[in-house]
């Protein structure tokens, strides 16, 4: 609560930012840069030479829980690619980055999502038009930042007598492990903090089971920038064509601080990605 | 929205999917008046469950004290408030079901619990209404009460906690009803918390996805009864296959105690849940209690467990609880026994009717002493 209360009175003092931005009507463009590797660093100075376009988000009230009123209501994003992968920064303003996930606690996420049939529903597709979607995630990225949390990480004085791991063998124990032992991909991270996946509308999000895009986030002054990146051509089945010509994305945010996930979220519809030659 | 046929409200009511009912449904009774909260059932699902990593205050099983216990704190009380005063004299409910009134942006109405509502588990024990005066005295109902309800998953017909997923990750089962959640679908969205009325789905924050009680399915699989039935010292519980009222068969156990004698009644059957655990209320509570937690018809099922004496059938289905670690799916009574079967016809148990007695006389004169009584 303190920590809630000094950052909400904090970020009243802050001047809001004012950028030199465009509105998504005009698309997104994505610059050719000069940098190796997946497009992830969202400090890396390559991104002053891309322009920010706004990108308004909308409240989600198709599938229910509706979230009538959710927290970002735009957020600001800029391309790059090299040839290889392609990178998105995406920005929004948040008073306090939330990357730890207890019951009453939500994390911070945000997602791009990038259409594999060109009639698919920007509402994550819809049956037989899929989508991509490359998935965020502030939790994930503490975990590897800062290492996995123990109980006594969550909650300071959680009693415990003793875990089966640390008495039965490991075959026995696993038992008891749950989602973990199971490795469920929302569980703990693999490599990145992002989520490669793909759907066919409501309730089908999964997992793919190659993870090949990649990001991460910097959290600073009430905003979060956050870079994704992915391949430009399709590798594997399910993958998007992001190669140069004008292509199209979606975004969605999930701010922690509204107690916000799954359907509770702010999404755009498609914006259109002029992908540079 | 699909109508499904709820019989515990004797109406059909609004569910998100069409109703159709396993093949056979997991139940369970509970005969409040026996249950002493030793937590040997919350104990036995712990240990054969829940003793791993982000577990630590997740109990399947719990045993609280009513009306001033509660696991999570307050979950009945503030569901109840949420829902509102609704009409239940039976025998068709007139009231609105937690799916009828829900608020438009949800699929059925809930709340989320706070952290720390999980702090204390055993929060209220054995506390009472309150203070005896000066020159009270024993009466029925009790001038002040307390009582223990132990309390599992319902596996309930039309679960909340499935309706409110919009992954779909909870499932029930055709084979025996039993709600089971996919660990490995599950991320972790939490409307299953919100949505359970009786809050008995957990969320686990070292793998951030929610967990429920199973209904040992293992066990349920080999014909053998839950932990938390089995382990049970005070032989409170007994766990098997129930079916609806148009089904029921005189010779199951849990159909006859539920449907022929109707001394078990559901947990907050108005939710509209049709919840498939079964309560045998406590006798000693005032009755305006006992309608608001299991609904009408309480009074009259107090007054037949007092008389269970005056029906050997119901005798002997109650003292089937804890007899065996089986499943009894059939029953009878046969030279002073009740007699307990599998779902082949083997027997399982044979429960004498009477406590066999022995009258010994006081003076022992092999020893050339006065016996105590002890038995
Ligand atoms: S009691 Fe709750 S968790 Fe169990 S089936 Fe019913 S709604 Fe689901
Ligand atoms: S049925 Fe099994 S899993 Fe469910 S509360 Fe009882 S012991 Fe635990």
């Amino acid at each position: 609560m303190w920590r809630r209360t000094l950052t909400t009175g904090a970020a009243a003092l802050l001047v809001p930012m004012v950028f030199g931005t465009a509105m998504a009507a005009d698309g997104i463009r994505a610059i050719i840069v000069d940098a190796d590797g997946a497009l992830k660093d969202p400090e890396a100075a390559f991104w002053d030479e891309a322009d920010p376009v706004m990108v308004s988000m909308q409240a989600q009230m198709v599938a229910k829980p509706l979230h009538g009123e959710p927290s970002v209501t735009e957020v600001s994003v800029r391309a790059a690619h090299n040839g290889h992968w392609i990178g998105l920064l995406v920005e929004w303003e948040t008073p306090e980055p939330r990357d730890t996930i207890r019951l009453d606690d939500f994390g911070d996420q945000m997602a791009v999502q990038f259409p594999l049939d060109a009639g698919a529903s920007p509402m994550m597709g819809h049956d037989g038009a899929a989508v991509n979607i490359v998935q965020w995630r502030a939790a994930l990225q503490r975990d590897i930042a800062e290492g996995e949390p123990e109980i006594r990480d969550l909650y300071p004085y959680a009693l415990v007598d003793v875990y089966p791991d640390e008495v039965l063998s490991l075959t026995d124990a696993r038992a008891y492990t749950g989602a973990l032992g199971l490795d469920n991909p929302v569980a703990r991270p693999f490599d990145s903090p992002v989520l490669d996946q793909m759907a066919e509308g409501w309730g089908t999000l999964t997992v793919r089971p190659m993870q090949i895009a990649d990001g991460w986030g910097v959290w600073k002054d009430g905003r979060w920038r956050v870079a994704v990146s992915r391949p430009m051509r399709p590798i594997l089945e399910g993958d998007p064509d992001l190669s140069p010509g004008t292509r199209r994305a979606a975004f969605a945010v999930w701010d922690g601080n509204n107690d916000e996930v799954g359907g509770r979220k702010s999404w755009s519809g498609w914006v259109d990605v002029q992908i540079e030659e | 929205m699909p109508s499904v046929y709820n019989w515990q409200l004797g109406r059909e009511m609004d569910y998100p999917f069409e109703g159709v009912r396993p093949k056979r449904q997991f139940a369970m009774i509970f005969d409040t008046n026996k249950c002493i909260a030793c937590q040997t059932c919350t104990v036995a699902c712990k240990t054969a469950w829940t003793s791993g990593r982000g577990q630590e205050y997740m109990l399947w099983n719990n045993v609280e004290t009513k009306p001033y216990g509660y696991y999570p704190l307050g979950w009945d009380v503030n569901i109840l408030d949420k829902h509102g005063v609704q009409d239940m004299d039976g025998p068709v409910y007139e009231g609105k079901t937690l799916f009828e009134a829900a608020p438009a942006d949800k699929v059925v109405l809930g709340y989320t619990p706070k952290d720390e509502d999980y702090a204390f588990p055993n929060i209220g024990e054995d506390d009472c209404t309150g203070e005896m005066d000066q020159g009270a005295w024993m009466q029925m109902p009790h001038m002040q009460w307390m009582y223990y309800l132990p309390r599992i998953c319902n596996h309930c017909t039309y679960p909340a906690c499935l309706s409110a997923c919009p992954r779909q990750v909870i499932y029930k089962r055709e084979e025996d009803g039993i709600v089971l959640l996919d660990q490995n679908r599950c991320r972790g969205y939490r409307e299953c918390v919100t949505g359970c009325p009786y809050k008995k789905v957990f969320f686990n924050p070292m793998t951030r996805v929610s967990e429920k009680c199973i209904g040992c399915y293992p066990a349920i699989e080999n014909n053998r009864q839950t932990q938390c039935t089995i382990t049970c010292i005070g032989k409170i519980r007994l766990q098997g296959f129930m079916a609806t009222p148009d089904e029921a068969r005189e010779d199951n156990p849990m159909d006859y105690i539920v449907h022929y004698a109707k001394i078990a009644k559901p947990l907050y059957p108005q939710f509209g849940l049709e919840p498939n655990t079964y309560y045998i209320p406590p006798v000693h509570v005032p009755p305006k209690y006992l309608r608001q937690m299991f609904g009408w018809g309480v009074e009259e099922a107090i007054d037949t467990y007092k008389r269970a004496s005056e029906d050997p059938k119901l005798l002997g289905a109650m003292l089937l609880f804890g007899a065996t670690p089986e499943i009894i799916h059939r029953f009878k009574l046969e030279a002073g026994k009740a007699v307990g079967y599998d779902d082949k016809g083997a027997e399982l148990v044979r429960v004498p009717m009477v406590e066999p007695t022995f009258l010994r006389d006081a003076f022992d004169g092999r020893f050339n002493a006065y016996r105590t009584n002890v038995t």
